[in-house]
């Protein structure tokens, strides 16, 4: 546990280290260069509540379900629209775009669609404008905005008419018929969601969570669904034998 | 408080009041989500922001204004790019971190074209999506990310 502690905070360690090493050796500079640190932490955190909210009534008011719902093979610039709906609506690392990408497109969604999921989830998240407008300027936010949105769209047209579908990688784990529960390690971030809803199936191990179990009770699979649904990078993967029957 | 913060903010809490009277379970569980998400953070982001006390304090701007000032802003935008590319830290941070550069005199072509492939670009998460979607997909992506980033920048660059 203090391990992984450590894990996560190693950069924050660092620079407090070079900090106290800089304070030893000429104090002046390191009160400078705190003082220097001031104005920035400051605006942060004036803009870190409104990243919160923003993150948050987005995540409540529009569900994501809902919007993949309404995908379905839609092409064209309905289609278009959803992708960039969908991205730029969604919290979360690009990574965490993956396994979504992978069900619209079992679902029927074209490539240029999953390319401007992808892009979109990566650049233009709406609660991160506001802190881009807060450290370079509105106009720097708007026009490198539009500018995104247009080079997105490019690049979705591009790799379409590179790629075929076929040539997707669309190989399914051969494990189906079997109860599983699996945290893909990639994509886990620690965040520790899993572990606090569910202490009995999962545990954190070296900043990770990790299934704790081996055999599973009936009654927990719904538990797990939940757990499924809510953490935030889509890492827990589950195929229950009992729902398939 | 100038006035787009205040106006984030205004916009910022109508949503989230908003959100709060249509369920107030949905938001509570979306507040639980995005506290774990950025709690894990916020040890990056006073860290990094205490770094760029220190850059500020032991990079003399004149030197910031010479490597990544206009004068040669091709080199300055690819490697930036390239830099973006591999770095794997929130875009959260890197936008007072670039702003503290550009605050300094760093062009903001070198600053858009290291934005952009920060989270556009992934080297770091890349076998990952190579996985998910296949080898072509992920070289197809990534490397037209990267050259629309540096388009970008330039595009910026004449703009602003």
């Amino acid at each position: 546990m203090m391990c992984s502690k450590l894990k996560k905070n190693k950069l924050f360690i660092m620079i407090g280290l070079l900090y106290i090493g800089l304070l030893l050796v000429n104090p002046g500079k390191a009160l400078e260069a705190f003082n220097n640190s001031i104005y920035y932490l400051k605006e942060m955190f004036i803009i870190l509540p409104v990243i919160f909210l923003l993150t948050v009534a987005i995540e409540a008011l529009i569900p994501k379900s809902v919007i993949i719902k309404s995908f379905g093979k839609n092409s064209g610039l309905k289609g278009n629209f959803l992708a960039f709906l969908l991205g730029s609506l969604s919290a979360g690392p690009i990574y965490a775009a993956f396994p979504i990408g992978k069900t619209l497109l079992s679902k029927g969604a074209s490539i240029s669609n999953i390319v401007i999921i992808l892009s979109s989830w990566a650049v233009i998240k709406v609660p991160m404008l506001a802190n881009e407008a807060k450290f370079l300027g509105v106009d720097f936010m708007l026009i490198r905005w539009l500018l995104t949105v247009v080079a997105i769209l490019l690049m979705a047209y591009i790799t379409a008419f590179i790629l075929k579908k076929k040539e997707l990688q669309a190989h399914n784990d051969n494990d189906e018929n079997t109860n599983s529960l699996m945290i893909k390690q990639e994509y886990c971030i620690g965040c520790g969601l899993c572990v606090r809803m569910l202490p009995e199936m999962y545990k954190m191990k070296e900043g990770k969570a990790v299934v704790a179990v081996t055999s599973m009770e009936e009654e927990s699979v719904e538990e797990i669904h939940k757990t499924v649904q809510k953490c935030p990078v889509g890492a827990i993967q589950y195929t229950s034998k009992i729902e398939q029957n | 408080m100038d006035i787009f913060t205040m106006v984030f903010w205004a916009i910022a809490v109508l949503l989230f009041l908003t959100s709060i009277i249509r369920s107030k379970k949905n938001t509570l569980e979306a507040m639980k989500k995005s506290k774990s998400m950025m709690g894990g953070m916020l040890g990056e982001i006073v860290a990094i922001i205490l770094l760029i006390g220190l850059v500020l304090t032991f990079i003399p701007p004149e030197l910031v204004k010479k490597v990544l000032g206009t004068s040669n802003t091709f080199v300055s935008s690819v490697v930036a790019a390239i830099i973006g590319s591999i770095t794997l830290i929130p875009a959260f941070v890197a936008f007072p971190l670039v702003g503290s550069l550009v605050d300094v005199g760093a062009s903001i072509i070198p600053a858009v074209a290291f934005l952009t492939t920060l989270t556009m670009v992934g080297v770091v998460t890349f076998p990952l999506e190579r996985k998910e979607f296949g080898t072509k997909f992920a070289f197809t992506r990534n490397l037209l990310s990267f050259g629309f980033a540096i388009v970008i920048a330039w595009v910026m660059g004449g703009l602003l």
